[in-house]
């Protein structure tokens, strides 16, 4: 069997605009194990080593009894519904193909994504900005997810020392079912677009805007040129999900390039060529068996 | 004949060792040579001594293959000169190059001016023609054919020669010939699928000799049904020629129009289905479907098998026009009339054999026309005004093996991912959106984010086998540690990166690793489901295909399902009797099944008010199922003289149940006695406050009723339903003494009701209704609104769900299946079915019972159970082991033997114990399943 599709699900979806569906969770994990050779067990299924006793009591206040007369949910499954719910948001993120935004889960924590924004003109155009989307552990029944960029981008709304930005403005409360991360991701590529300066994080940038807007652009041109020359450090975060960009290498990207583009015209003749393993008789826009045309035998 | 068992060894290495090397001319010289010394002999014994007069010789000889003898014998001397210069004649043809531009070489050009191979057969049918001497030949055709370096059937010299052999061989040879021709002619066609071009001169010499046949074909034609090698060979050549056919429109319209090639194959299945057993051997209980190990036991199915791969490797390489005849030989000359009439036979095993066949045979079809026969047959084909499929669904809740078989039957039929079967199965039941609240359409196609579903059917784990609560059986000893920073204190720190954003998830949470598996599995199924239904025609989102336009579409096909249909087809009734000697009436019982399920599944139908409702059957179905099982256990004593003939008369049927007393009891009445409390469902009036009043009345009268023995079942049918009447319907309804009448008087002639209302409703109703007419008469006259929404969803979500409400009661290897046939229906991606499975927040119709619902329900009975019950932890615990000694038997064969002695510490026949076990397990199928729909199902497909 499969060693751990548990993880391997994050992994998979994490695959941006993978189109190989088909691509088997088995395969995934290899590759993820490939990837990350010297990664410790950790993720791993895990015999107990700990009698199974003992949980409960060094956690006076053990979960399976506690969420169980909560909301009637089993402790036991409690983690798998959250990964689930932060892969069906991932899901949604893939659904709503943000323009310039790209963002994967850490292999470490479904809590955690990484993501780089590409800005495509306006003031901070041909700025690449990394960050990482904090998601809170209860979720989705806790605070907004968190933004925090990698370099404190010159921004009214991004703390000049965190990077931090002011994300709670725009989701006061986080409500589930009705707020959902893409929505903090469109948000953080708004801000660039659409400057607000009302209660700032960053009071200089604010004022700027406001009274010297020549200023501010000079000052923003510099911080994008900072940003882009720190493209190429290493992630900030040690995980192997982490995005790093390195400088091009025809070597290794020409071929890769050249996939993703042949990729784009493949389906079509790959769906040809593929037996179907689904059948249908039924004519679109009928709901009676057997109503396609070409299906003129047995009358 | 030495040359004959030279070539038969295929031992021409030495002979192709002297002739490398050796120059063509000398080659050639030997021939002429060779042919010179053979000539010689040849016209010595030619009565006419010249060869101009052999071609007008050639046609009164007739080709029959009879003894025709020209002067005296042939010495044997000479004939052995004669054969063994051809012998090396032939060697020197075969290893002969062609010429520069595919000209002939030399000795072929040679062997045509001369017309070598004609005048040697000539000279075989001059000497006795026997079948020695046909077998030479045709091992010689075969060597020069399969082995030649150039293409000799371009010659006529070559090919006619060769047609007359044939030709000779036909009518009926002897099995060497056979044999032999059977291969020479596979080479043949191997030569053809090589080189088609040859294809027209065999019509051509055909044509020659006054034949409009395909010759080579034709000679194939008996061999099709064909067992062993022989038949394999023929079947493999006129496949060949299939895929010729493909290309040429000529060999297709020539087969299709001049050979009886389809009928033979279509009619050869029947012939073949007829020499099946009409009953099995069943090895246990627990058999559902024929597996390899099991047919390959029975030559007469490995045989019938092996056409119908035939059958369907023909449609798979054919040109269309063949494949539609043979598609329509098979529905018009197989299906149709064969196994329609043997789904329905008299005996249950008999149907039950059927079943199992048909099952079987829509596992070895694959190709796509094939299955659509098979699939129009099954979904359209009304057999005595009943669609076959309603025949299969109904027969699902027998609790015979009957219902066992037609389970897997479902199981291979919802496996195919086809849209025409879960159309009329159970989509078009959901499409109209009846089933739900008006206002909960718009949530049909919501993704379930937060996994709420999930957790809702999870919680519904008995508590007697909650991983905390438990000691954990063999499989749940697996934990997983969840916890993704506990590895090290450093990276924990590494992920405080000064901001304080931490990423752990909590420590150590012991995860049910089982559930692992299901996730697994889950997306497995699920995606392949997702892929295969993407020839689907809509994607059944509750908006496409609309629901308001699909009312009237199937209200219509109701309409035209019933049109016509006497009440009971009077000769199965008559031929029914001496099988049931118990009913008087007509409740035969594979008719009660059948109207059983006509009523299960139409009766709703007729439903105007909206009380129509299929809680109520099921209520009603489950409540006489358990209580018929109390009853039969209770009163099995007192009733042991008229049990024990009822046993006897089910063991004439070879049933043989261990446990019979039980069960005899129960099935007739489970599949009798939902028919009449259907139909009062039926009849009552439509306020709600009446349902429950209802509801309560039948649960009054059930606990009145008292076991019935098997003799007066059909008294007893009319009997509780003239009680029901009277209970529910008080005056109004007002049937208390026509109740019985519908039954002694089936036939009411029409003038007898309003016109205009019994024609609308011997329009919408199943036949089974006709027996009571004067009862629909006030239920027309109450009942107005015929378009009203019938929130119903199908007869096989019915009887699928009633039989999981059985849970406890049914044995290990049925709730198996249906937990199984349900968990397949969970993975289809249509939001339709989805959310009516596995979404727990909607809000279905108060009359629409949902999965969820029926999980709950057994959750308290399990609860209820358990509480009773001190010893229940210790039985589930070792009814786990005991399921999971039976999985890991399942997957390492060998390791049935060393079993744990546990299995025997408890008894299967503790249904309730398992079926809590398997409960729990499906539980957790479910919720993965939702999960991962939670997640695949929205990914846009089309990348």
């Amino acid at each position: 069997m499969n060693l751990n599709p548990f993880w391997s699900m994050s992994t998979n979806t994490g695959r941006k605009r993978s189109d190989s569906e088909e691509q088997s969770v088995q395969q995934i994990a290899e590759q993820q194990q490939r990837a990350s050779p010297s990664r410790p067990s950790f993720g791993k299924k895990q015999l107990p080593t700990i009698p199974k006793n003992t949980a409960p009591i060094t956690k006076p206040a053990s979960p399976a009894t506690t969420t169980q007369s909560i909301n009637g949910t089993h402790a036991s499954y409690g983690p798998f519904y959250l990964e689930y719910s932060l892969l069906a948001e991932f899901t949604l993120v893939i659904k709503q193909k943000l323009p310039g935004i790209y963002v994967q889960p850490s292999y470490k924590s479904a809590l955690m994504w990484f993501g780089v924004i590409f800005i495509r003109h306006g003031l901070y155009q041909d700025g690449v900005f990394k960050f990482t989307v904090y998601i809170p552990d209860n979720y989705p029944d806790g605070e907004c997810p968190r933004v925090v960029f990698d370099i404190p981008v010159f921004h009214p709304l991004v703390d000049p020392v965190s990077g931090e930005l002011d994300v709670r403005r725009a989701f006061t409360k986080w409500r589930r079912n009705h707020n959902h991360i893409w929505q903090v991701l469109m948000y953080a590529r708004t801000v660039f677009y659409k400057i607000n300066t009302m209660e700032p994080l960053n009071p200089e940038a604010a004022v700027l805007y406001d009274k010297d807007v020549q200023l501010f652009k000079s000052k923003v041109v510099e911080s994008v040129k900072l940003c882009n020359s720190h493209l190429f450090d290493q992630p900030k975060i040690d995980d192997p999900y982490a995005i790093s960009f390195s400088p091009w290498n025809p070597a290794v990207h020409d071929e890769a390039k050249e996939r993703m583009f042949t990729h784009k015209r493949r389906p079509e003749d790959h769906h040809k060529g593929l037996q179907v393993s689904g059948l249908s008789w039924v004519k679109p826009g009928s709901t009676q068996p057997f109503s396609k045309d070409e299906n003129s035998q047995q009358s | 004949m030495m040359m004959a068992s030279m070539v038969a060894n295929g031992n021409r290495d030495g002979q192709a060792l002297v002739l490398t090397g050796v120059d063509p001319e000398t080659c050639m010289i030997v021939f002429k040579n060779h042919w010179a010394q053979v000539v010689k002999i040849l016209e010595k014994h030619d009565p006419l001594r010249t060869t101009n007069h052999l071609v007008s010789g050639l046609g009164s000889i007739g080709l029959s293959g009879s003894h025709v003898r020209f002067g005296g014998p042939v010495p044997g001397d000479e004939a052995s000169a004669v054969q063994n210069y051809v012998e090396h004649m032939l060697f020197l043809l075969m290893e002969e190059d062609a010429g520069q531009a595919g000209a002939m070489g030399p000795i072929l050009e040679f062997v045509v001016m001369e017309n070598v191979m004609e005048r040697l057969f000539l000279w075989s049918l001059r000497r006795q023609f026997t079948d020695d001497m046909k077998l030479e030949q045709l091992k010689m055709y075969e060597m020069i054919v399969g082995q030649a370096r150039q293409p000799l059937l371009h010659h006529k010299p070559v090919l006619r020669p060769l047609m007359m052999l044939l030709s000779s061989c036909s009518g009926t040879p002897t099995p060497r010939v056979e044999a032999e021709l059977v291969l020479l002619l596979n080479q043949l066609c191997c030569v053809l699928a090589k080189d088609p071009s040859v294809l027209e001169l065999f019509f051509h010499t055909s044509e020659d000799q006054g034949a409009t046949n395909f010759l080579i074909f034709s000679l194939l034609i008996p061999f099709i049904h064909r067992e062993g090698q022989v038949g394999q060979q023929a079947r493999d050549a006129l496949l060949l020629i299939m895929s010729l056919s493909a290309e040429n429109q000529r060999v297709a319209q020539h087969i299709a129009e001049n050979t009886y090639f389809c009928p033979v194959l279509a009619t050869g299945l029947s012939g073949l289905y007829s020499s099946l057993p009409t009953k099995l051997e069943v090895s246990s209980e627990e058999w559902h479907c024929l597996h390899r190990e099991d047919w390959l036991q029975m030559p007469a199915l490995v045989q019938f098998l092996n056409s119908l791969e035939f059958c369907n490797a023909v449609i798979q390489v054919a040109h269309p026009s063949i494949r539609d005849q043979l598609v329509n030989y098979i529905y018009n000359g197989f299906l149709v009339p064969v196994l329609a009439p043997a789904l329905h036979k008299l005996t249950l095993e008999e149907v039950m054999t059927t079943t199992a066949y048909l099952d079987l045979f829509l596992r070895s079809v694959s190709e796509p026309a094939l299955l659509q026969t098979f699939l129009t047959f099954i979904l359209l084909h009304r057999h005595e005004n009943v669609h076959i499929l309603d025949t299969l669904v109904s027969r699902v809740n027998t609790p015979f093996q009957l219902g066992t078989v037609s389970l897997a039957l479902f199981r291979t039929l919802i496996g195919l991912y086809c849209e025409d079967v879960m159309l009329q199965l159970i989509l078009r039941y959901l499409v109209p959106c009846n089933h739900m609240m008006l206002s909960q359409r718009r949530v049909v196609k919501e993704r379930d984010c937060y996994s709420v579903s999930a957790a809702k059917i999870l919680a519904l784990t008995p508590s007697c086998c909650s991983p905390e609560h438990s000691p954990p059986p063999l499989r749940q000893l697996d934990s997983i540690l969840w916890s993704k920073g506990n590895e090290s204190k450093t990276e924990e720190s590494c992920l405080e990166d000064g901001s304080g954003h931490s990423c752990i998830i909590g420590s150590e949470i012991y995860l049910d690793v089982s559930y692992l598996h299901y996730l697994y599995d889950a997306r497995l199924g699920i995606s392949s489901c997702i892929r295969a239904c993407r020839v689907w025609s809509a994607p059944y989102d509750g908006e496409d295909p609309p629901p308001d336009e699909y009312q009237a579409s199937l209200e219509l096909e109701w309409d035209d399902s019933y049109d016509a249909g006497p009440p009971a087809n009077a000769e199965t009734t008559a031929a029914e009797r001496p099988a049931q000697p118990l009913a008087p009436e007509p409740p035969k019982h594979i008719q009660a099944l059948r109207r059983t399920a006509t009523m299960l599944v139409k009766g709703s139908y007729i439903e105007e008010s909206d009380f129509q409702d299929d809680v109520m059957v099921y209520n009603l179905v489950a409540k006489k199922d358990v209580r018929d099982t109390l009853d039969g256990r209770r009163s099995s004593q007192e009733t042991e003289s008229k049990g024990s003939e009822t046993e006897s008369q089910l063991n004439d049927n070879g049933h043989g149940f261990a446990d019979s007393s039980r069960e005899v009891q129960e099935v007739p009445l489970s599949n009798g006695l939902s028919l009449p409390l259907q139909r009062a469902t039926v009849e009552v009036g439509s306020d709600t406050e009446r349902s429950k009043e209802v509801k309560e009345n039948i649960a009054d009268h059930n606990s009145k009723v008292q076991s019935p023995t098997a003799t007066d079942i059909g008294d007893e049918l009319v009997a509780q339903y003239e009680e029901l009447i009277r209970t529910l319907g008080g005056g109004e309804v007002g049937a208390g003494t026509e109740g019985r009448e519908p039954f002694q008087n089936p036939i009411v002639t029409p003038t007898e009701e309003d016109e205009m209302d019994f024609g609308s409703f011997s329009v919408d109703t199943p036949e089974v209704d006709k027996h009571a007419p004067s009862l629909f008469g006030t239920k027309l006259r109450s009942g107005s609104a015929r378009s009203q929404p019938l929130p119903f969803t199908g007869p096989f979500v019915s009887v699928l769900l009633s039989r999981l409400e059985n849970m406890l009661e049914n044995s290990v290897h049925v709730n198996l299946l249906v937990t199984g046939i349900l968990a397949q229906l969970a993975a289809y991606p249509q939001p339709l079915l989805r959310s009516f499975l596995l979404n727990t927040n909607m809000v279905f119709q108060p009359s629409v019972r949902s999965l969820y619902q029926v999980l709950a329900s057994l959750k308290n009975q399990i609860e209820q159970l358990a509480s009773t019950r001190k010893d229940f932890p210790e039985l589930i615990t070792s009814a786990q082991h005991c399921l999971l000694a039976r999985e890991s038997s399942l997957i390492g064969h060998g390791k049935t033997m060393s079993s744990p002695p546990q299995l025997k510490t408890i008894s299967m026949a503790r249904t309730e114990v398992f079926a809590t076990v398997l409960f729990t397990e499906f539980l957790k199928e479910l919720a993965a399943i939702a999960q991962e729909h939670s997640i695949l199902s929205h990914i846009p497909m089309e990348e």
